[in-house]
């Protein structure tokens, strides 16, 4: 891999062609549609329309012909201009990444084109309430019966089971762990939402199978392959999770800088005062290493390099989700009183800042990844 | 149907715009460039109009290096190719020259039909180049259009002014203008803005188009900036104390203004 640190002049007119799109919908537009309980559907659908979500489909499929770093640009000018999109995290980048690069070509027919378009929508389900997202303690079981595979078992905080046209379940079959497209309507499927505490569109949701009897064509990839399948679509995952967390951490340092520039207290702006210039700057640093990281996961993984990948792209979603974490909190204590009133936009993305640290894989696993992987440590768990 | 559309790249308007010390002349390094947007909407028209009759759009610029930015915006919203003028000698030009030279660049466009340009730069503000270029190149000009349709050989348009709306119409070719009301202009798609850097861009120079580089530029210009000086800040303004009497006060202040 070339070592390059300015982006192409596609991806820079791409940016800026996303957050003017991206602004005019703005974050009023975001934060009223999650409060009344609607989706942000209008958002997705233009910026689905303009190939903004199908950047990273292939372009026989109508797609992009992008990569990840493409996606992931997309994902992070949306979230700093105030309406983030959580599925961008799941569907084009985990679902539409796994059947481009493992589907047959009747499954690639049957979904590509829709998610080059962003017509398509797809959840992905790995997140067991007995195993984590530990894929080798997965307790929803898959079987073949016949010539049908029967899916039995559950999943929880699987976002947006509400609006998607299917659900890419990651299931145990008698050889390892086996991806599975389940749509949301088919028999013995039951979803609930799961009431959360953050302000979104998108919901969270546990899912049942019960004995849920699907095609043979259901299943994405081979039977046995399942695990590298499974983190071809994990690292474009954390890569975009780390862009979503980026985005919002710009977005907050903006509203703080701009405070501190414009806020005067005692005859100064308050930003004036190194007791605020010094986090902020700090927080600036932390934020743009970690994008520079999520950058270069996003390299390697367009560049084929699924290993390397995977310990940038972790590393890259524990730096953006401490960054993100540090910018709202700073913001908001920058910001005072007014850091929780609804007109400045930065109390409803507190309890969403902190899902970066969390999802979709927590801090402590990621750092229990380095010190086995790259330090070599002895495992701890 | 063929049509140019002129553009050009300005100092975002969000961003401090300042003229230099050494030539009054517009600071370009102190600012954001971005395309303009009233040349957006002109884009925007031009590819309404094509998607209706076919045909091709060319976008023309005239401006430094870095015009080329603008023209790949234009480019990536769905433009078929451009014409850029590039020339330093260009630098300070005032109206008159840029009209001689956008004139023969627009020659270079074979069979044009129609020309559309933006109704004033957010930067010069001077509006006057779509009307100059309709004099030197000898076509009807149908200006400060809020509506654009083209039947046959003609051009119409809608006027909005304080007192009415005006209906125009032209023969083809002709030269028109919009204003700010004519359209909500397309964002680039992926596909654009991959496509745009494959289509062809035409680099001209002042000699090129057979345009006497003593007649452009600040030394051509029929005018000069003598001095520049920054708005004063604004004052605090009057101050009334409501005892009962603040509505006819403001009411009172307005009629002053000649506001009500």
């Amino acid at each position: 891999m070339s070592i390059n640190f300015t982006e192409s002049d596609e991806r820079r007119a791409l940016r800026a062609a996303v957050a003017d799109l991206g602004s005019r919908y703005g974050h009023e537009y975001f934060v009223s549609k999650a409060r009344a309980g609607e989706k942000t559907d209008e958002l997705w659908a233009e910026a689905g329309k303009l190939g903004y979500l199908g950047v990273a489909v292939p372009e026989e499929y109508g797609g992009g012909g992008g990569g990840i770093g493409d996606l992931a640009a997309v994902c992070e000018e949306l979230a700093r201009a105030g309406s983030p999109m959580l599925l961008m995290v799941v569907s084009p980048a985990i679902c539409a990444t796994v059947i481009a690069r493992f589907g047959t070509d009747a499954q690639k027919q049957r979904w590509l084109p829709g998610f080059a378009e962003g017509t398509t929508k797809m959840a992905f389900a790995i997140t067991e309430p007995d195993a984590g997202s530990n894929s080798h303690r997965l307790a929803t079981r898959v079987r073949r019966d016949g010539d049908e595979w029967v899916l039995s078992g559950g999943k929880y905080y699987i976002s947006g089971v509400d609006e998607v046209q299917a659900v890419l379940v990651v299931a145990f079959s008698e050889t390892g762990p086996a991806l599975m497209i389940v749509p949301t309507d088919v028999a013995g499927l039951t979803y609930r939402p799961i009431e959360m505490d953050i302000v979104s569109p998108e919901k969270q949701f546990t899912m049942f199978f019960d004995d849920v009897r699907l095609p043979s064509d259901a299943l994405v990839g081979s039977e046995d392959a399942g695990l590298a399948q499974l983190f071809a679509g994990l690292n474009p995952e954390r890569i975009m999770a780390a862009s979503f967390a980026t985005g919002m951490a710009r977005r907050a340092l903006d509203k703080a800088a701009e405070y501190a520039r414009t806020r005067s207290v005692w005859g100064a702006p308050i930003g004036s005062h190194q007791g605020l210039a010094h986090p902020l700057a700090q927080c600036a640093i932390q934020v743009e290493l970690a994008r520079v990281m999520t950058q270069k996961a996003a390299a390697l993984y367009d560049a084929g390099q699924d290993k390397a990948a995977g310990e940038s792209a972790n590393m890259a979603k524990y730096a953006a989700g401490e960054a993100v974490a540090t910018a709202v909190d700073l913001a908001i204590q920058v910001h005072g009183g007014n850091g929780l009133a609804t007109e400045y936009g930065l109390g409803s993305l507190l309890s969403a800042s902190r899902i970066s640290r969390i999802a979709p894989v927590s801090r402590e696993m990621i750092l229990n990844y380095v010190a086995q992987h790259t330090l070599n440590l002895p495992r701890s768990y | 149907m063929n049509i140019v559309v002129l553009v050009k790249q300005v100092p975002d308007t969000w961003s401090e715009r300042k003229l230099t010390d050494a030539d009054h002349t517009l600071d370009r390094e102190s600012a954001d460039a971005v395309l303009d947007e009233i040349n957006e909407r002109a884009v925007e028209e031009a590819l309404l109009l094509k998607e209706a009759h076919g045909g091709e759009v060319t976008v023309i610029a005239m401006g430094p290096g870095r015009a080329t930015d603008a023209i790949r915006k234009a480019l990536s919203m769905g433009a078929d190719k451009a014409v850029h003028v590039s020339d330093d000698a260009l630098h300070g030009s005032d109206v008159i020259a840029t009209a001689k030279v956008l004139a023969k660049a627009i020659g270079t466009v074979e069979g044009f039909d129609l020309v559309i340009a933006g109704n004033e730069a957010t930067d010069g503000r001077a509006g006057a180049i779509p009307a100059i270029l309709a004099e030197i190149l000898g076509l009807p000009q149908v200006t400060q259009l809020r509506k654009v349709t083209v039947e046959g050989t003609t051009v119409k348009g809608e006027r909005e002014t304080e007192e009415g709306v005006a209906h125009l119409e032209a023969s083809l070719p002709a030269i028109v203008s919009v204003t700010e009301k004519i359209n909500e202009p397309r964002y680039p798609s992926f596909k654009g803005i991959m496509a745009a850097k494959k289509k062809p861009v035409t680099t001209l120079t002042v000699a090129d188009l057979g345009v006497d580089a003593g007649e452009v530029g600040l030394g051509g210009a029929w005018s000069g900036v003598i001095e520049a000086s920054p708005k004063p800040p604004r004052s605090a303004g009057q101050r009334i104390d409501d005892e009962g009497v603040g509505g006819s006060k403001i009411a009172e202040y307005l009629v002053g203004q000649k506001l009500i």
